[in-house]
């Protein structure tokens, strides 16, 4: 299936979520869903993104993801359970 | 985390444009390029003060590009300095060219008041916005308070793991607020961690798998140069015993007189190095990102090779090219590694790589590069540059333009060391070659630099010779004047039937160089005869005072071969105009 969801946890500053959704415009990404919202600690907030890849690799997507400075930890979840990323990019979690 | 040296000055009041500067000198910088005006300008008033070096530009653009060539050619940051608005927008162009390049920059510019931002006013420009795309990362401070930790982090940042620029747009009540300075004796980033060393298994398996392969080719970019691995690489290759090609970042990283080395591959190409990519079992890549200039058409590229791709931006990894074993980590430390794993792995097993290398050194000597005398008697494009790089050495720092001239550069100029040659692979930007130079000269001020510069591209950043005149920053610079936006016109004749659609520049007309080089305090000089060229090569190089501007007056038909064309497949490389290389005479 080619619609994903992930977990992101960003900084919670000014212009994160432009950071977030100009790479994917960038890329072209496709998202279907994003949501943003808040988490225990007031320094950084949870997006949860649905991405449809259409073609691209869910392993470049996160890596790319991860590069953004902002970007603190990222996460695929499947039937709503956390799943570990396949690790073909060794340490894309930095 | 990284800790870091704490100044005397923590702690005490000033303010915050003063902290700026205060940040600036903790991070050891020692020199920037910039120009002032509103939003920036209360940074300018301890800028006077400072022990750092700051050079006026003539436009932001070169300040940009200046700070690139002294990165490139020192390895630490370049700062550049602008002020809001237009200037902030001049540094663009720069900053992308970097982000495209690795290159660690530190671009600061001012922004309007922070109760301002949002309500266009005067020499407002969303610079963050702007250049999110193409910086590693950049911030917005609108506290006096903030402005220590994010200099002391965007440094951080620029230089560390894979490099880049970073901006740091401040607003103005920022600078004018009194604050207490205090530099951070630890940076900590929670989404910024860049992995140094590589894991052992990936190192084993990049062993295995060379000491099995009977065609095993380097693949060198400019991450090796980066990572200041040249010598370990010099290790590695002679412990292998396999040909090495070079991309256009990567010049210099190897030496070219190598009998190893094949030259460099992709679109412009030697014949022996775009061929050994194509046939190879193996490649070995190193800090390169199979981009497509080097691989030609990506579904035929390298078919039936097995790949090593170390990296120190795990991103890269599988972008473009699927990786058998990806290596992520530090390059230098990657080859160190690397070594002794594959020697135990050589002892084990030794394929025979003597047919290989064979074939390769015969496809280099039946293929060198080479280029023809113009028929009427004119000046060669190609032998002015290569006289340039014959008779001023291998120590000799050289940056170019953009195009035709570029090309030749990187051909017919023999590169023996790390950070002698730079030029703006990625983006491709015209009028990179004269603020480089006068950054590659500021920050490596012994050195004979030369800008081999095209007269397209010269027209688009001059100005930066007076600046250079001005600022006892004696370059070099030949314009290999052909009197055309020669590469499009090189397209032009191969692809749109010589159909010369505005790529005439009339250059041999206008501008008169020589008379536009003194009047900016260069030294103005011209060749137009092949017997003249050794001589005014020597005049030039015998003029260290000034900066030296030479036109060189060449013929206007030369083409850059060979040519694998855009969007088709490296094996349809041709050495000249409808020739292919004689394939049925090569045993690959
Ligand atoms: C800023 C910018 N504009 C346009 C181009 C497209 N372009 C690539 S090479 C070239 C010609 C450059 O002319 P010149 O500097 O005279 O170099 P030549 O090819 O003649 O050696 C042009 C217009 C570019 N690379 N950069
Ligand atoms: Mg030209």
């Amino acid at each position: 299936m080619s619609i994903h969801t992930i977990e992101v946890l960003v900084e919670n500053e000014p212009g994160v979520l432009a950071r977030v959704s100009g790479l994917f415009a960038r890329r072209a990404y496709n998202i279907d869903t994003l949501v943003v919202g808040p988490t225990s600690n007031p320094e950084v907030s949870k997006m949860v993104i649905q991405v449809n890849l259409e073609g691209h690799s869910l392993e470049q997507v996160i890596a790319q993801l991860d590069k953004l400075i902002s970007v603190i930890s990222i996460e695929e979840l499947v039937d709503g359970a956390k799943k570990p990323v396949k690790d073909t990019q060794p340490d894309y979690q930095n | 985390m990284t800790t870091q040296h704490v100044p005397t000055a923590n702690g005490t009041a000033m303010s915050g444009a003063t902290s700026l500067v205060k940040s600036l000198e903790a991070a050891n910088v020692d020199v920037m390029f910039g120009l002032p005006g509103g939003a920036i300008l209360p940074a300018y008033d301890p800028i006077f003060d400072s022990t750092i070096r700051h050079i006026l530009v003539r436009h932001e653009q070169g300040a940009g590009h200046a700070a690139t060539g002294y990165a490139q050619v020192t390895g630490r940051a370049g700062v550049c300095i602008a002020t809001s608005g237009p200037g902030a927008t001049n540094l663009v162009t720069p900053l992308m060219d970097a982000g495209m390049d690795s290159v660690p920059l530190v671009a600061i510019t001012g922004q309007v008041p922070s109760a301002a931002i949002g309500t266009d006013a005067f020499q407002e420009a969303d610079i963050r916005g702007i250049t999110m795309p193409f910086t590693k990362h950049n911030f917005l401070v609108t506290k006096a308070a903030d402005i220590p930790r994010a200099i002391a982090e965007a440094f951080h940042i620029a230089t560390s793991g894979r490099p880049g620029p970073v901006l740091v747009d401040i607003a103005k009540d920022a600078l004018q607020t009194q604050t207490t300075f205090n530099w951070p004796a630890k940076i900590e980033l929670a989404g910024y961690n860049p992995r140094i060393t590589p894991d052992n298994q990936s190192i084993a398996d990049a062993a295995a798998l060379i000491a099995q392969s009977k065609k095993p080719v380097f693949y060198v970019g400019g991450g090796v140069i980066k990572a200041e691995a040249s010598k370990e690489l010099a290790q590695l290759v002679e412990l292998l015993g396999a040909p090495v090609v070079t991309t256009l970042m990567a010049r210099g990283a190897f030496p070219d007189s190598h009998p190893l080395h094949l030259g460099m591959p992709g679109m412009h190409g030697t014949v022996a190095a775009v061929t050994a990519l194509q046939k190879a079992d193996l490649l070995i890549t190193l800090g390169a990102r199979f981009d497509d200039r080097v691989t030609g058409k990506l579904s035929t590229f390298a078919v039936s090779a097995k790949v090593i791709h170390a990296d120190i931006d795990p991103a890269e990894i599988n972008k473009n090219k699927f990786a058998d074993v990806p290596v992520v980590g530090d390059l230098r430390e990657t080859i160190t590694a690397l070594i002794p794993a594959l020697k135990a792995a050589l002892e084990k097993s030794r394929p025979d790589l003597t047919p290989w290398n064979a074939s390769m050194q015969k496809l280099k000597s039946t293929y060198p590069l080479g280029y023809t005398l113009p028929d009427d008697g004119s000046l060669s494009p190609q032998a002015v540059i290569e006289r340039i790089g014959k008779i001023s050495g291998s120590e000799t720092i050289f940056t170019s333009g953009v195009g035709q001239h570029q090309m030749w550069a990187s051909q017919f100029i023999s590169y023996e060391h790390p950070r002698t040659w730079l030029n703006s692979g990625g983006a491709g930007t015209m009028g990179y070659g004269v603020p480089a130079a006068m950054g590659a000269k500021v920050g490596a001020p012994d050195a004979t630099v030369w800008a081999i510069d095209g007269d397209g591209c010269f027209q688009m950043t001059n100005q930066e010779l007076v600046t250079c005149a001005l600022n006892n920053i004696p370059i070099k610079v030949a314009i290999i004047n052909n009197e055309s936006l020669g590469m499009v016109r090189q397209w032009q004749t191969l692809f749109y039937e010589g159909r010369y659609s505005n790529t005439s520049l009339e250059s041999k007309r206008v501008p008169n160089f020589p008379m536009l080089a003194e009047a900016m305090g260069c030294v103005g000089l011209s060749c137009e005869r092949p017997e003249d060229l050794d001589a005014t090569i020597e005049k030039a190089m015998s003029i260290n005072d000034q900066p030296v501007v030479v036109d060189f007056r060449v013929h206007r038909d030369a083409m850059v071969w060979p040519m694998v064309a855009a969007g088709t497949s490296n094996d349809e490389i041709m050495i000249a105009r409808a020739t292919a290389p004689d394939w049925d005479s090569q045993e690959l």
